[in-house]
C-alpha cells in the first residue's frame, strides 16, 4: 500500500467527530520509513506483549497498561536494538494526536535495548479504558518529568530516518 | 516496572511538573478528601487540629470581625455561591467597592498562590490579614493592633471555650495572629470534589455525566480551545501545591480582556501583577481561577466584567474582547502582553453547548449544603 493511500486513510480517520468513534473501531497507524507500516487496532494491542507503568499525577499513582512503543516498531522493521547503529541512531518518531498536537522521540529513546524508558502506548489506566479525552490509546513516558510528550488520542506514528 | 520506575514517579497531566517529595509526614487531620485529592500542604507553624478548625469557622461567620458589626468573611464568600459572592465587584463592610471579584475558596488549601495577583502571597494565614486590616480598599475595616475588636471575642460564650482549645499553649489565645490562624485552618478544610464530573472521572461511573458533557471534555482538553493550558489538574486551575509536593510555579496571564490606549492596557485601578512588579510585561495578568463550580460563580474574570458562562467563551473564541467605545474601547485580541495560549478559536453551537455541559458538570451542590462549612452561628 503507498505511503498517500495510507495517509489518506489517516485523515478520514481525524475527520470523524470528536467522541464518534467506537473503540474497535480506531485505529493507530505506523507509518514512515519502516518497511512494514501497520495498522494496529485495540484488539491488536491488546494482543502484544503487555507493560505497565506506573506515574503520579496529582499525588496519586496510576497505573498505565499498553504495550512498549518499541515492540510496535520492532514489527513495522524499524532498526532496533543490534541495528539501532551508525545512521540508523539519527532516526526519529514522531507521534500525531487527533487535534493536530504532535510530539517527538528518537528512536534510540524507545528502544528498550538502548535506553530503559518505557515509553509505552498505552490502553487502560488502573485497569479502565482510557477516558474519550485521553484515549484510545495515549502515549506513557514515564520516566519525562513533564507530560507533555505523554500525548493523548493517539492515531499516528511515524519513523523518520535522516540518513538512509 | 525497573527500579528506575519505580524511584521515579512522574506527573502526566499536561502542564504538571514533578514535585519534590517531602520527608513523608502522615496527615493526621482527617481531611475527608474526595477520591483523587491528595492530602492539602499546612505550614509547620500552624498544624491542623480539628478544635482550630472549628474556632475557624465560628471566626469566619462572625460579623464582629467588621468594624461596624455587619460583615464577616462569609459575606464575600457564602457557601451556597460556592463561596463566592455573586457580585461583580466584591463590596466592603463600609460600602467600598473592591476592584475585585471575591475568589471562591473551594480547595484553596492547593493553592500555589493566593488572590487575583500577587503570586507571592502563599499562605492563608496571611492573606486572610489583607481583608481584616487592608484600607485600600476597606473590606472589613478592622485595626490591626486588635483594640475593641478582639476584646469583644473575649466576651463572647463560645469563644471562652474555643480559643483556649485551639491554642491550648497559649497564655493568651486571643491575638490576632491566632485569629488569621483559625481562619485559614477552617478554610483549609473547605475542600470539594463530588461533582458529576468526580463521579465519572474517580468513580468511573460511565453515565455521571452527559455525552454532551463528554465531548465538552474533549474540547477541553484539545487544540484549539486547550483551556486545559491554564486550567489544569484536580482543581482545573495554575499551580497547585499539596502534602509531598512544594509550590510549583505560579503563572498569571493576560487573556484580552482590554486594551486601552497609552501606557497602561488595562484600567489603572485593576492592572494585575503590574501592581507588584510595575514591570510593564505584567500588565493584565492574573490568575486562572478554578473552574471547578464555575456555573455558579458568575460574574466572570477578575474584574466580573462577563455576566455569562456563555459570553466567556465568546471571549476565548475570539481570542480577547473588543470594546468598541467607552472609556475602556479597545481591542483586547491586540494586547501586547496577551498569552499566546489565547489565540482564538473556531467554535460551532454545538461546541460551545458542549463545553458548557462540561463546566456545568463540575458544579459539587453538596458542597453548597455541606454542614462542615456551614453557619455554626444559625444552629
Amino acid at each position: 500500500m503507498n505511503h498517500a493511500r495510507r495517509l489518506a486513510a489517516a485523515l478520514i480517520v481525524a475527520a470523524v467527530p470528536l467522541g464518534a468513534q467506537g473503540v474497535d473501531t480506531v485505529s493507530l497507524i505506523v507509518n514512515g520509513d519502516v518497511p512494514k507500516p501497520l495498522t494496529l487496532t485495540a484488539a491488536d494491542l491488546t494482543s502484544m506483549p503487555r507493560t505497565t507503568v506506573t506515574v503520579t499525577a496529582d499525588g496519586r499513582d496510576q497505573k498505565y497498561e499498553g504495550v512498549l512503543v518499541g515492540e510496535i516498531l520492532k514489527r513495522a522493521g524499524a532498526p532496533l536494538g543490534r541495528d539501532l547503529t551508525g545512521d540508523a541512531v539519527a532516526t526519529y518518531v514522531v507521534a500525531s494526536a487527533k487535534d493536530g498536537y504532535q510530539v517527538v522521540f528518537s528512536l534510540a529513546e524507545l528502544d528498550p535495548a538502548f535506553t530503559p524508558n518505557d515509553i509505552i502506548v498505552a490502553d487502560t489506566v488502573d485497569g479502565k479504558p482510557l477516558f474519550d479525552y485521553q484515549g484510545p490509546f495515549r502515549i506513557v513516558a514515564p520516566h519525562d518529568k513533564r507530560g507533555a510528550r505523554s500525548i493523548r488520542m493517539l492515531q499516528k506514528i511515524d519513523v523518520v530516518r535522516l540518513r538512509k | 516496572m525497573g527500579a528506575r520506575a519505580r524511584a521515579l514517579l512522574l506527573c502526566l497531566l499536561a502542564g504538571a511538573t514533578v514535585g519534590t517529595m517531602a520527608a513523608g509526614r502522615p496527615p493526621d487531620f482527617d481531611w475527608q478528601l474526595p477520591p483523587g485529592f491528595p492530602a492539602p500542604h499546612v505550614p509547620a507553624d500552624n498544624p491542623m487540629t480539628p478544635e482550630k478548625a472549628r474556632l475557624g469557622r465560628y471566626l469566619f461567620y462572625d460579623t464582629r470581625l467588621s468594624t461596624n458589626g455587619t460583615y464577616s468573611c462569609a459575606s464575600c464568600h457564602e457557601q451556597a455561591k460556592a463561596f463566592t459572592d455573586g457580585r461583580a465587584q466584591a463590596v466592603g463592610a463600609t460600602g467600598e467597592l473592591h476592584p475585585r471579584g471575591s475568589m471562591s475558596l473551594v480547595n484553596i488549601a492547593y493553592a500555589s498562590a493566593l488572590t487575583w495577583a500577587n503570586p507571592g502571597l502563599s499562605r492563608l494565614e496571611d492573606q486572610a490579614l489583607v481583608p481584616m486590616f487592608g484600607e485600600q480598599p476597606v473590606e472589613l475595616g478592622l485595626t490591626r493592633s486588635g483594640g475593641p475588636w478582639l476584646e469583644r471575642l473575649r466576651s463572647v460564650a463560645e469563644y471562652k471555650d474555643l480559643f483556649p482549645k485551639a491554642f491550648p499553649a497559649a497564655v493568651d489565645p486571643f491575638t490576632v495572629d491566632d485569629v488569621a490562624r483559625a481562619i485559614a485552618s477552617f478554610e483549609r478544610t473547605i475542600i470539594a470534589g463530588r461533582s458529576p464530573y468526580d463521579r465519572y472521572h474517580y468513580d468511573r461511573i460511565e453515565d455521571a455525566i452527559s455525552p454532551a458533557a463528554r465531548r465538552g471534555e474533549q474540547l477541553f482538553f484539545s487544540r484549539p480551545m486547550s483551556c486545559f493550558r491554564c486550567h489544569n489538574g484536580f482543581t482545573f486551575s495554575g499551580a497547585v501545591t499539596f502534602e509531598g509536593r512544594e509550590a510549583g510555579a505560579v503563572e498569571l496571564h493576560n487573556t484580552g480582556l482590554y486594551n486601552l490606549a497609552g501606557a497602561l492596557s488595562y484600567p489603572p485601578s485593576n492592572a494585575g501583577l503590574y501592581e507588584i512588579t510595575r514591570q510593564p510585561q505584567d500588565v493584565g495578568k492574573f490568575k486562572a481561577p478554578t473552574l471547578r463550580n464555575v456555573a455558579i460563580t458568575g460574574p466572570y474574570m477578575h474584574d466580573g466584567s462577563i455576566a455569562t458562562l456563555e459570553q466567556v467563551l465568546d471571549h476565548y473564541a475570539a481570542g480577547g474582547r473588543t470594546i468598541a467605545d467607552g472609556p475602556y474601547s479597545g481591542v483586547g485580541h491586540d494586547n501586547p502582553n496577551k498569552s499566546p495560549v489565547v489565540r482564538g478559536f473556531a467554535m460551532s453551537t454545538a461546541d460551545k453547548t458542549d463545553l458548557l455541559a462540561f463546566l456545568t458538570a463540575l458544579t459539587d451542590d453538596t458542597l453548597l449544603h455541606d454542614q462542615r462549612f456551614s453557619n455554626p452561628w444559625e444552629r
